[in-house]
């Protein structure tokens, strides 16, 4: 495998390290000065590793990715570990609002890793150390001061594994706004006549055609949704996110248990949603990367961001060259 | 086997031996299930059963086990039956069968041909080694089959030959006094052939299977089920025999229709509280349709059929006492534990703590009641029914605590974190989804606690008190002396500091007293077993209770 791409090195001689280090003695394009002449004129500087990466430098002008319009998260220098291990070096990066961002990158490299601290459910894992700052709207989220509950009701998530409460389907969808007290259902509400039946029942089909789930689940909505299969489960949980409304949603890897036709249905979710959220999806498909994301960020192993742009510029000519094999599935 | 018609044959005398080995299992069960019966005396020893006298019969049945087990072992080393044998019946068959062997052959030799110390050690010791030999080192038809047939055939044959007759009696020397210990065969044949038709009836299982891993699956499921039929037998049998000694006491004098019940009275009293004020008042009398005297009444001279209502109140009372105390303390102290403390050295000191008050002896926690509740309510100490169930509360409070605990636990982590993503409060997250998801656990674990709790005697002792014979005007009327005052604390119930009776607490009692003529109770005995129906009945009722609010919360969380 790792002959295979030798061919593609230019210049052995930059090789850093022995074949098994995958790269984690990279510098974080602070070197990057030294190279002012550009990577056109000296050439990609990698060798190749055992996972047929390439190793090279990153440069910090290749994350560096220039947009018209508001930020909606804006994250500097982030650093994630699990007890001693670093599962994310030095991330920065800006997420323009309404709009598509895809997160891709082989597994285990800190997708899931680098969502979850924007919505601070890092938090919940006790090993886990965040350092770095995330603002919201201008707002930093790591900080003593900062209002949890209300930051995730802003930031809704959707996991990579599907997690519906053991509830009949109209409860889950409705979770969210009743404990949030937009829906009222309780039995004073009733017994006083104010509850909010015909509101629940509204946005549980709203939020289930949104999620492309209501043809399949209408006649059954008391049924309990562990009962539904695994990709309809996801969906759920997708229409359960979009209940509470957020500003910002998060999709770890939605479409990973789909069908294509449900995948298409996502997708095209994903797209519309484009108009008034903003969204941050990972994906494991380039593909999908690629149709329905604005701008792509590539993350490689070790953790680290590699390189942050325009999806068509990520899939068509990427500074990186580790980036251009990934994208076209030369390793990863 | 080369030619169709060979095939065919072979195949023909291996269903023949197959039905023998099922007819060898099927003979087992039997003789199994007529050896529980011979146990709990349903089945009588000295008599007979289908005309031939029972101890010869159950010798004769074993000893055709035996000799087919055998046959169908020999048959298949000899490859007249097809079977899939492996090399050997394995080290754990052969243990087994070798400690068989050895107890049964130092008891013969010991106590039948009564050698010495030396004598019935070499003899047992030999018995063992050849048991060993036969069992592992053969093949395993032989070696599962021989040492299982022989024993089943010997012990068959002693009861055959009246070597064990109905008179039959065995004290063994080396007891102090050489009759204090003396087994009958009411004792020995039941289990002699319990045992046997256990170790004969897994032989004839692995020979049904063909032998092989199909013939010890079959030969472990053998004797699993035998194993469970026998459980449920005793619990049924004990419950059966509550019943069938309590049934007439209980039933005596119930009549049904119209108007021939207690009569009931329900009243309204609108009262404006403190000023003494009474707005209407309204009473009407209900009469029940039924009259069922051992329930409905106490024990008075007057009484044609004496009763334990007061009892059964009390029991109700302590129970949903006790359960009132314990599970919101409990639940709510398994909350702080699992969802808000951090885990460490304090969460584990309290599970220590908790699992070890669960432990503590009930009387312990009487004689706590005594100390320290006792003096607290009234004047002077006494006992108090509002005592017996604080004590009964903290006896149950260990038990929801761990299981509400456990319960939490289970419930997976994903269902809090998708919680939190949703921007939902901890609280809330605890009440709606750990705590439904969790609820079937705590509920499992309130009708373990009050099963122990509602049959509890010591406790009661020390802290309720209560008399022997008990007239129904005793019964405690907790509802109706709840009473509002002007000064704290505003409602009194004089009724919780009375001292009243309970179902265990009455059958003690009962079991104390000699003579109950004096209160109207010709015959003690059958109140006694009376008395223990109604208690065995109203445990199982809480127990229904508590099964179908676990199935309904169950069923809020299942998909079926
Ligand atoms: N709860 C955790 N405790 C300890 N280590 C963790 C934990 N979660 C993730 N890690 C580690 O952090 C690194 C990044 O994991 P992460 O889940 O973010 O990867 P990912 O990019 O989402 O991968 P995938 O595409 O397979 O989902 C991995 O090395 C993983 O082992
Ligand atoms: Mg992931």
């Amino acid at each position: 495998m790792s002959n295979a791409r030798h061919d593609a090195a230019t210049d052995g001689s930059t090789d850093t390290g022995t074949a098994t280090d995958t790269g984690t003695d990279v510098d974080t394009g602070t070197d990057a000065d030294d190279d002012t002449d550009g990577h056109t004129a000296t050439g990609r500087q990698h060798g190749t590793t055992t996972t047929g990466e390439t190793d090279e430098r990153i440069r910090a002008e290749w994350t560096d990715y220039e947009f018209a319009g508001d930020v909606a998260l804006s994250v500097e220098d982030l650093d994630v570990y699990y007890g001693d291990e670093q599962a994310l070096r030095g991330v920065s990066l800006d997420v323009p609002a309404e709009s598509v961002t895809a997160l891709i990158g082989p597994s285990g490299c800190g997708k899931s890793t680098f969502l979850r601290c924007l919505n601070r459910m890092n938090d919940r894992i006790s090993s886990a150390r965040v350092e770095g700052s995330v603002e919201l709207d201008g707002e930093e989220i790591y900080q003593d001061a900062a209002d949890l509950v209300a930051l995730r009701k802003r930031v809704g998530m959707v996991f990579q594994s599907p997690n519906p409460f053991p509830k009949s389907i109209r409860d889950n969808v409705s979770y969210g706004p009743r404990k949030h007290g937009d829906v009222d259902t309780g039995l004073l509400s009733r017994l006083l006549g104010r509850d909010d039946e015909e509101t629940e029942a509204e946005l549980v089909e709203r939020c289930l055609r949104n999620a492309a789930l209501w043809d399949e689940v209408n006649d059954r909505l008391d049924d309990n949704a562990l009962g539904l299969s695994g990709g309809q489960q996801q969906r759920l949980c997708i229409a359960r996110c979009l209940a509470v409304d957020p500003d910002v949603i998060l999709m770890d890897e939605p479409a990973s248990a789909l069908d294509p036709i449900a995948t298409a249905k996502i997708e095209d979710l994903i797209e519309d949603l484009a108009e008034e959220y903003t969204v941050v999806v990972v994906t494991h498909n380039m593909q999908q990367a690629a149709r329905i994301s604005d701008q792509t960020a590539v993350f490689l192993t070790g953790g680290r961001l590699v390189e942050y742009d325009d999806t068509d510029k990520i899939f068509e000519n990427p500074e990186s060259q580790r980036v251009e094999d990934y994208v076209t599935g030369k390793f990863g | 086997m080369t030619g169709a018609t060979e095939t065919g044959v072979v195949r023909g005398r291996a269903s023949t031996a197959k039905t023998v080995a099922a007819a060898a299992v099927g003979l087992s069960a039997l003789l199994f299930a007529l050896a529980l019966a011979a146990g709990f005396e349903l089945l009588s020893l000295t008599g007979r059963l289908a005309g031939v006298p029972t101890i010869p019969l159950l010798g004769g049945l074993l000893v055709t086990l035996g000799a087919a087990v055998i046959a169908f072992g020999a048959g298949s080393r000899l490859e007249l039956v097809e079977t899939d044998p492996s090399r050997s019946a394995g080290l754990v068959a052969g243990t087994l069968f070798t400690g068989i062997w050895f107890v049964v052959t130092g008891l013969v030799a010991s106590q039948t041909l009564g050698l010495g110390t030396v004598g019935w050690l070499a003899a047992a010791s030999l018995g063992g080694a050849a048991a060993f030999a036969v069992t592992a080192l053969p093949r395993e038809d032989v070696g599962s089959t021989v040492p299982a047939g022989a024993l089943a055939g010997s012990v068959g044959l002693v009861m055959l030959t009246g070597g064990i007759g109905p008179d039959w009696s065995w004290s063994p020397a080396g007891f102090s006094d050489a009759q204090s210990v003396t087994v009958f065969p009411r004792v020995v044949i039941p289990i002699a052939v319990a045992f046997c038709a256990l170790v004969v009836g897994w032989a004839a299982a692995k020979a049904y299977g063909g032998f092989g891993a199909r013939g010890r699956h079959l030969g472990a499921y053998l004797l699993i089920y035998l194993n469970a039929g026998s459980i449920i037998a005793v619990l049924f049998v004990l419950v059966a025999f509550v019943f069938a000694k309590g049934i007439d006491p209980v039933m005596a004098g119930v009549t049904v229709g119209l108007g021939v019940g207690p009569t009931t009275t329900l009243a309204v009293d609108l009262v404006i509280p403190f000023a003494d004020v009474r707005l209407f008042g309204l009473s009407y009398d209900v009469v029940w349709p039924v009259s069922w005297p051992f329930v409905m009444n106490g024990a008075s001279i007057l009484n044609d059929v004496n009763g334990v209502w007061p009892a059964i109140v009390g029991t109700i009372w302590l129970v949903v006492g006790a359960v009132a105390l314990a599970v919101p303390l409990g639940v709510g102290s398994a909350i702080f534990l699992t969802e808000y403390a951090e885990r460490g050295r304090f969460t584990q000191v309290v599970e220590v703590a908790t699992n070890a008050l669960w432990s503590t002896p009930s009387i312990v926690f009487g004689l706590f009641g005594a100390a320290f509740l006792l003096p607290r309510f009234t004047p002077t100490p006494k006992k108090s029914l509002l005592a017996g169930m604080i004590t009964l509360g903290f006896m149950l409070l260990p038990l929801v605590l761990i299981t509400a605990r456990e319960a939490m636990l289970s419930v997976p982590d994903e269902y809090r974190d998708a919680s939190a993503a949703l921007g939902v409060s901890k609280w809330q997250t605890v009440r709606s989804v750990v705590l439904p998801a969790a609820m079937p656990g705590v509920v499992t674990g309130v009708i373990l606690g009050v099963g122990r709790i509602a049959g509890e005697t010591a406790p009661l002792i020390l802290t309720m008190g209560g008399g022997t014979f008990v007239t129904v005007d005793q019964a405690a009327s907790v509802v109706d002396s709840f009473q509002l005052t002007l000064s704290p604390p505003f409602v009194t119930n004089p009724e919780l500091t009375q001292a009243t009776t309970a179902l265990p607490y009455q059958l003690y009692q009962l079991i104390l007293a000699n003579v109950g003529q004096s209160s109207g109770i010709e015959n003690m005995d059958t109140f006694r077993w009376g008395t223990a129906l109604v208690l065995l009945v109203v445990v199982l009722s809480f127990y229904a209770i508590g099964i179908a609010t676990r199935q309904y919360f169950r069923r809020k969380l299942d998909y079926e």
